[in-house]
């Protein structure tokens, strides 16, 4: 056999080296290249994708690379990103970690990107998305926590609940409304599911009790009271068999598939409805607002921001693209014809007007809903600090702990707050 | 004449001169070779050796991937003896290496002797018991699963045949791990391979003079098949058994990375991932990684030592 020379060995390795070089700078171009990550299922994947190539084709020059994910996942990676400071130019930010982020000094300003067009948010609004003083995030959305129901087995069952006034839409009336619906309901049929930790409609509750979620300077601001009684809400309809035990929904965070139809009411994020509604087409859902005490504190509506920063290390060279398609999320009218309004209410006050003309009827609910809680007096709202990544797994052991009675309502409310603060107390 | 050519000349002839440079053709294929090994080599270096270092340092840093980290001695190994979750996640993964690993590696090696008897179709039959190890560790599972022990799974609706109404197996603190066991045991594919090459390592001649001296079946698997095939139980023993401790995909699919109910199914290696990634303290989950480390380390020698008195080898008296 012919052994291999030298000079053929390394000819053969340059040539291999060669052409992954020239493999590597494919799918280049010659334009700016934008990193651009979001998260969602494979729905929004595929909408957003298609936003993106109508991006491209009206801005020529810049190319946009997609980094998705599931909502898990894409903390995960974006974190490790950070600790490679290897974080995408444009990158939605997830509830919990707002603020770790900031901290992080992930953000870049917003006010002096000339391409990004900030004229269509009055100037009391942006005042109120700054972060420290400083404009650093935009909302891209805009969500509430509300009651979803099912109107068609509201008419099986010839039902109507309480009318849509504080006197009546009460935490105590919808209470009795349910275990009501519950005794004459179909086999096999719950009037709600167990939602206990449907983070918003938490701190609805909370803030309707004079607490919030978290405080200014970065604490829990509730007390063990205020959680004691919202477990204690979910126990008396899970005793009385109106809502589903954690076996019959598969888990205390169940998905909606498992649910959908086993229940007359949901409790969650507005718009959830775009994404859930679609999966039983044979039903007609509706959306309220959340109950409210007799006595609720003023100021107790609000609406969560859900927000898009550009990252403080982009090469200069692509802040104008970044500045371009920040602007195309959160200004453009044809973008919201293409991915619709699964993400929620645009926060563009012109553009939630324009969401009219593009939303479904599933949609047009939504925005109602939002637009009905944020035309309401709001008491300021403070982002989850450093820390609270974890709270929601912590409120999901808890609701276990309480709904598979292992624990009472006061010992899993001790230990949920024990467990935060704890968390809290170990971050940076 | 074969000899004759293997006969060693008896005339004490001149040594031929030692040639001062291997041939070039050696050298040539020897650099080549250690080319082709580079990639390995590196990939060893860069994506083995230096995390594996680096995790070290880190598990004396506090490291919450956002901010650099700090040096803080031995405080995540005291830390963990405080940490009750940390306490339970050791409780769920020696229950479940405890039980899945005999239950698997039984179940594997009844497959296997069932395999040898060389039935028709015998591939095909391998192939299938091979399948379910395959999947064992994919997404389906998450959803075969619910079919089967979910509230209104198979299993209850068998069990509802007979009257009895079911709680979801996956919900219930008290079963899930049994569930999660299930899933190992039915996994059993690799061990099954291995066994079923043991066996066939096994001499027949051994069966015969079993036979001849009036060894029944039964007899013939405790006497003969049994210590012959004891390297390969050794063997397996200790690889499921490494595989057992760092169980994470399964739990992290059924539980949806929760390993709820209440910390029922919160394997060592998902906590360890739950505090790395979900809540950031990279730092206390590079210690918890080394700790793992040294618990398999022993517990492998462990199983080397108890080797020499139940691990029988064909050379040895």
């Amino acid at each position: 056999m012919d052994l291999v020379t030298r000079r053929r060995f390394l000819q053969l390795v340059g040539l291999g080296a060669g052409m992954t070089a020239v493999a590597a700078c494919g799918g280049g171009s010659d334009g700016t290249a934008i990193r651009y990550a979001w998260w969602g299922d494979t729905i929004r994947q595929q909408k957003y994708t298609a936003a993106i190539e109508e991006f491209v084709k009206q801005n020529p020059g810049i190319e946009v690379r997609p980094e998705f994910a599931d909502y898990d996942a894409f903390q995960e990676r974006i974190t490790v990103q950070t600790a490679g400071r290897d974080v995408p130019d444009v990158f939605w930010i997830p509830s919990p970690h707002v603020m770790s982020y900031h901290d992080a000094g992930l953000y870049r300003r917003l006010d002096d990107i000339s391409s990004l067009d900030l004229s269509q948010f009055p100037a009391e609004q942006l005042e109120l998305y700054k972060i420290d003083g400083e404009l650093n995030t935009l909302p891209r959305s805009v969500l509430t926590a509300a009651v979803r129901y099912n109107q068609t087995f509201l008419d099986e069952a010839g039902a109507e609940l309480p009318p849509d006034d504080p006197q009546h839409w009460t935490w105590s009336g919808l209470q009795e409304f349910l275990i009501d619906y519950a005794r004459d309901a179909p086999p096999g049929r719950k009037a709600i599911h167990y939602n206990a930790q449907a983070d918003l409609c938490f701190e609805a509750w909370l803030r309707q009790h004079g607490q919030d979620l978290w405080t200014a300077d970065g604490r829990m601001g509730f007390e063990p009271a205020a959680l004691e009684g919202w477990f204690e809400w979910w126990e008396v309809l899970r005793r009385a068999g109106a809502a589903t035990s954690l076996s019959e929904q598969e888990g205390a965070s169940p998905e909606w598939e498992v649910v959908g139809d086993k229940v007359l009411m949901t409790f969650g994020n507005s718009n959830h409805i775009a994404d859930e509604a679609p999966m039983f087409p044979d039903y007609e859902f509706n959306l309220r607002m959340m109950p409210v005490l007799p006595d609720a504190a003023p100021g107790h509506r609000f609406g969560y921001l859900s927000r898009i920063a550009i990252y403080q290390g982009i090469d200069d060279d692509k802040l104008d693209a970044a500045g371009k398609l920040v602007n195309f999320n959160i200004n453009d009218p044809g973008f919201l014809r293409i991915v619709g309004l699964s993400v929620g209410a645009p926060a563009n006050p012109r553009m939630l007007q324009e969401a009219y003309a593009v939303a479904n009827e599933d949609e047009k609910k939504m925005l109602a809903v939002v637009e009905q809680e944020m035309a309401e007096e709001q008491r300021p709202r403070y982002e989850a600090p450093p820390g609270s990544g974890t709270w929601r797994t912590i409120m999901i052991r808890g609701v276990e702990e309480v709904a598979l009675e292992r624990a009472s309502v006061s010992e899993a409310a001790a230990r949920v707050i024990a467990e935060i603060d704890r968390e809290l107390g170990q971050a940076k | 004449m074969t000899q004759q050519t293997l006969v060693r000349p008896a005339a004490a002839s001149p040594q031929p001169p030692r040639p001062r440079r291997r041939p070039p053709s050696f050298r040539r294929q020897g650099g080549a070779a250690h080319v082709f090994l580079l990639p390995f080599l590196l990939g060893l270096v860069l994506i083995t050796a230096v995390p594996l270092l680096a995790s070290l340092y880190l598990s004396f840093t506090d490291y919450d991937l956002l901010h650099d980290p700090e040096l803080v001695g031995l405080d995540n190994f005291r830390r963990m003896a405080e940490d009750e979750r940390f306490w339970a996640s050791v409780g769920v993964t020696l229950r479940y290496v405890l039980v899945s690993v005999p239950l698997q590696l039984a179940f594997a090696l009844l497959l296997a002797v069932v395999l040898d008897k060389g039935m028709r179709g015998l591939a095909l039959y391998r192939s299938a018991f091979y399948l379910p190890s395959l999947l064992g560790s994919s997404v389906a599972i998450a959803i075969l699963w619910r079919q089967l022990f979910g509230h209104e799974g198979l299993i209850n609706a068998v069990l509802g045949w007979f009257g009895i109404e079911g709680e979801s197996w996956l919900q219930n603190p008290d079963t899930a791990l049994s569930t999660l066991v299930v899933l190992n045991v039915w996994t059993f594919g690799s061990p099954m391979i291995i066994f079923l090459a043991g066996l066939r390592q096994i001499p027949e001649e051994l069966y015969e003079a079993a036979r001849v001296d009036g060894a029944g079946r039964l007899r013939q698997f405790s006497s003969v098949t049994m210590p012959l095939l004891t390297p390969i139980i050794f063997f397996n023993l200790v690889l499921q058994t490494i595989g057992a401790f760092q169980a994470f995909t399964q739990a992290h699919i059924i539980s949806g990375g929760q390993g709820g109910p209440l910390d029922s199914t919160l394997f060592y290696t998902l906590y360890l991932y739950q505090q790395g990634f979900q809540s950031f303290n990279m730092g206390y989950a590079s210690a918890m990684a080394w700790v793992l480390l040294v618990v398999i380390a022993v517990v492998t020698a462990g199983h080397f030592l108890l080797s020499k008195y139940w691990v029988f080898y064909g050379d040895e008296r």
